[in-house]
């Protein structure tokens, strides 16, 4: 009976350090990885939104980015810029979110290649937003670079990815898709 | 002085008198457990490990949104994709292919009309493959496309959906490499 307590006990400490160790040290991949769906949540918005939030939120999405994020992104709202400040990043996350009623964003595939110094990462995801009202949703592939800033997991580099080359790719009524039953909603 | 043969079936039914539960009527019984029970455990496990690895790495259930591919694939219909369908061969001409992104879990739905080392071009709603028009009985919404050659390399395809009535600079379609590829619409 004593060593049967005496195993126990000892499995129950080692699944403690085990659990310790996970939240001192955490795996960077799955810190990226929350952060990402953080920031899917956060760019996420309803249109009944007040100014108050939509303001609070505009600001928590600067947070997600470094002082200076480096652009390579198809998109006619954005021209032919390369970088923008966390401030330019709030202002057109404040306006996109006063135009359009309301926007659900997800990133249903990620995957995450950490650096060996550990201190960058590249994240490739898919990009799914859903237009509150709107029959079809837009569909991106998109990578960001990550780089650890003062502890924290911050975005650098933004790009789009050419799935099908050939024609640019952004396009927000005509697009198609399929998806793995069980894990997509629309 | 009598004696009695007490049966499994008298027990059952002394342990109900005593007011504990209702047992199961047998046809219930074996219409939800079989006769064998351990041997049904055994068939429902196979079958649930069975439909785990034939849904999730051979038959990939999807279910279609857009109208990039209709009138040949419905918007909202539901198929599956055959991940094994080029494990022997590559992909063929008129082939459709469902085309990952970062993932599986979203994809593009397309059809292959070139092939590595040729020449795709749009001529008049007409597809060019190495300056040759292009058979497309698919294709029953016609188009008025002009898009210049392009030149696949060794290891891409062209995609395009089947309905091309919208402008082509609002239709997803272009080169992709085999790895992309993830199978062929098995319906």
């Amino acid at each position: 009976m004593k060593i049967v307590f005496r195993i126990v006990l000892f499995a129950a400490l080692a699944a403690l350090g085990i659990w310790l160790w996970t939240v001192l040290f955490p795996n960077p991949e799955k810190v990226i990885r929350k952060r990402l769906l953080e920031l899917a949540r956060t760019v996420s918005y309803s249109s009944s939104e007040g100014d108050l939030t939509r303001l609070a939120a505009a600001r928590s999405v600067g947070g997600f980015f470094s002082t200076n994020v480096e652009l390579n992104v198809e998109l006619p709202e954005l021209g032919q810029r390369n970088s923008m400040d966390r401030d330019e990043i709030t202002q057109a996350a404040l306006l996109a979110r006063s135009r359009a009623g309301g926007v659900r964003v997800r990133f249903p595939d990620i995957n995450i290649t950490v650096a060996p110094g550990r201190q960058s990462a590249v994240a490739d995801l898919t990009v799914e937003a859903s237009v509150s009202g709107e029959h079809d949703s837009i569909v991106q592939e998109m990578k960001f670079t990550l780089r650890k800033i003062d502890g924290q997991w911050l975005i650098t580099h933004v790009e789009t990815v050419h799935t099908l080359s050939g024609l640019p790719q952004f396009h927000f009524r005509y697009f198609e898709l399929c998806s793995a039953a069980g894990s997509f909603h629309s | 002085m009598k004696l009695k043969v007490v049966t499994a079936q008298d027990q059952a039914g002394q342990s109900n008198a005593g007011g504990k539960q209702p047992r199961m009527p047998r046809w219930l019984r074996i219409m939800v457990f079989g006769r064998k029970p351990k041997a049904t455990l055994v068939r429902v496990a196979v079958l649930i490990i069975a439909s785990f690895v034939v849904f999730r790495f051979i038959l990939l259930p999807i279910r279609v949104e857009g109208i990039s591919m209709l009138p040949n694939y419905q918007d909202r219909s539901w198929n599956l994709v055959n991940r094994l369908a080029y494990f022997r061969h590559e992909p063929q001409r008129g082939d459709v292919v469902s085309i990952r992104l970062a993932g599986p879990h979203v994809m593009y739905l397309k059809r292959i009309i070139g092939l590595p080392g040729e020449s795709v071009a749009f001529a008049n709603g007409r597809v060019l493959i190495d300056g040759e028009v292009l058979d497309e009985p698919y294709e029953k919404l016609h188009c008025d496309w002009n898009c210049p050659p392009v030149k696949l390399g060794p290891n891409e395809y062209y995609v395009v959906g089947d309905n091309r009535t919208m402008p082509p600079e609002f239709h997803k379609h272009g080169e992709t490499p085999r790895s992309r590829i993830i199978g062929k619409l098995l319906l």
